[in-house]
């Protein structure tokens, strides 16, 4: 088959192939499965069987679970701000599917093209500023909960979307200042560049522990899971920013939280382990990238499953012991972690 | 017409239509929120020139950490309305008046000198000096020497105002 394409189209049809491909394995493969695993795994650790009804082991779950949400009544208080009501599950739902676009998900894919061999990497875009990109997205993504609080006209919601907004900005600097330790190992903002460095020398996790214990740590915080989730806080204030939200909106922010979840556990994989690389290991070739790919989605699975494990087995932190934790302990520490490292660095002669 | 100069046209006129609304509509936290639309126009126009590390800075801080402290303070005073026109007396309309005037001067005075861009807009971002890999290491290069004054300057203001502002807000409470 002679298929002449020209360079900028092949380039841009390959970028749709990628999407395509991440968005089919988050949304349709992982999304699903996870709603189901959250169920599966909190049954396992209370010592129930947890919903196994619904397909083989219960797998249906999540679809059943949506459907449910879909027909129930769509409520809208009288007294809403109407379209802020709207944008803010969608807020939440779109920075977790745009952070993908960074994360390099394999090693690379040979395709051949106008007869040439070329080896696709497996990233949707490059960029140097790869991380930075996702700090931006994961900054912003506490704008959907921060509105759905304001939006609700409700003394419950306003105050989750309070906490929210003060929770995030405490923990995105000691966020910023851990991962900043990976980087200047790496000499490179570009995640591409960090995950090879990480299969030429050693997982970040080992050299950079205490770097990877406060991003973990922060990332707890700002996906708003347990023992961090202070803006639903169930307990005190029924159910924090989405107490006024019913039916399909409701099942928005229920897969919101879960994407963030999942992009969550692929940006600390990538950082802190090795990303699809494993130690002496080389992945070339087509079934070389294929299984870089299944590496990849075992260690975020990986990721995942602790979230869950973390949810169900530690108790909720009162307000003030979170603010107290971000500010007192964790910040001062991401401190220390980035000038032990950058003068490791710098000793080094690097 | 280059895709370059739809982009940049778009992305002018949704900073420009945002930060007119910010202006205008009278809900604190939808000002908050035009200005978070604003400052996503501005990031698109430092891309086009070819600084995705301005661009990925100014959402970072800007938006995603300073209009959220905005939010959290609006939210935490529960501000639903402006103060009415009414409230204003003519002498701060006669004095925001001459605020506008001035700051719109010197803006039009500044651009007026400064004469036509280096590198044309329309040209393609390889046009411009730096190479995308190198503005990094560059920028902080540069921070760290030739603009180290001003650099450290600004941080002691930064701090300075911090505490001063902390200062400020304890001897009310006492």
């Amino acid at each position: 088959m002679t298929l002449t394409l020209s360079e900028p189209l092949f380039n841009a049809l390959l970028a749709v192939v990628k999407i395509l491909f991440v968005w089919a394995m988050t949304l349709a493969a992982l999304l699903p499965n996870l709603i189901w695993a959250e169920r599966r795994v909190s049954g396992l650790i209370q010592d129930r069987p947890g919903p196994n009804r619904v397909g083989p082991l219960g797998l249906f779950q999540a679809v059943a679970d949506v459907l449910k949400l879909m027909m129930k009544e769509d409520v809208v208080p009288l007294y809403v701000d109407k379209v802020l009501f709207t944008l803010a599950p969608l807020i939440t739902l779109t920075p977790a599917l745009v952070t993908f676009a960074v994360i390099p998900f394999g090693s690379s894919i040979p395709i051949t093209w106008n007869g040439a061999v070329r080896d696709v990497p497996l990233v949707i875009a490059d960029v140097n500023v790869g991380i930075l990109y996702i700090f931006a997205l994961t900054s912003l993504a506490v704008y959907g909960i921060v509105l759905a609080g304001w939006s609700s006209n409700d003394k419950y919601s306003l105050l989750g979307g309070v906490r929210a907004s003060a929770q995030i900005i405490s923990y995105e600097l000691a966020m910023g200042f851990s991962a900043a330790g990976v980087f200047i190992a790496a000499g490179s903002l570009r995640l591409p560049a960090v995950v090879e460095w990480q299969h030429a020398h050693l997982w970040n996790v080992v050299p950079q522990f205490l770097g990877f214990v406060v991003f973990a740590v922060a990332i707890f915080a700002e996906t708003n899971r347990i023992p961090f989730d202070l803006s639903e806080a169930e307990a005190e204030l029924v159910a924090g920013y989405h107490t006024e939200y019913s039916s399909f909106r409701f099942a928005m922010f229920f897969m919101g939280e879960y994407a963030n979840l999942i992009a969550a556990s692929a940006v600390v994989t990538t950082l802190y382990f090795g990303g699809w690389s494993l130690p002496g290991v080389a992945f070339t070739g087509l079934w070389g990238g294929l299984a870089s790919i299944a590496v990849f989605a075992v260690k975020t699975a990986a990721f995942i499953f602790l979230f869950l494990w973390v949810r169900w087995t530690l108790p909720r932190f009162r307000y003030d012991q979170l603010m107290e934790l971000g500010w007192k302990v964790f910040l001062p520490l991401s401190f220390f972690h980035l000038i032990a490292v950058a003068a490791f660095v710098a000793a080094s002669g690097r | 017409m280059s895709a370059q100069m739809i982009v940049f046209a778009l992305a002018s006129a949704l900073a420009l239509v945002f930060a007119l609304l910010m202006v205008v509509v009278k809900t604190p936290v939808k000002s908050v929120l035009s200005l978070v639309v604003t400052f996503f126009g501005l990031a698109v126009l430092s891309i086009l020139l070819a600084a995705p590390f301005i661009a990925a800075l100014q959402v970072i801080v800007y938006a995603g950490a300073i209009l959220v402290l905005f939010l959290f303070v609006i939210m935490l005073l529960n501000l639903q309305k402006e103060a009415t026109e009414k409230d204003a007396r003519p002498i701060h309309r006669v004095l925001s008046l001459v605020a506008v005037l001035a700051s719109g001067g010197l803006l039009a005075g500044v651009t007026l000198r400064a004469g036509a861009p280096p590198v044309p807009l329309t040209a393609p971002a390889a046009a411009y000096a730096i190479p995308a890999a190198d503005e990094i290491p560059l920028l902080g290069r540069l921070l760290f020497s030739d603009y180290l004054l001003a650099f450290e300057a600004l941080s002691v203001l930064l701090l300075l105002a911090a505490v001063g502002a902390l200062i400020l807000s304890k001897r009310r409470f006492e």
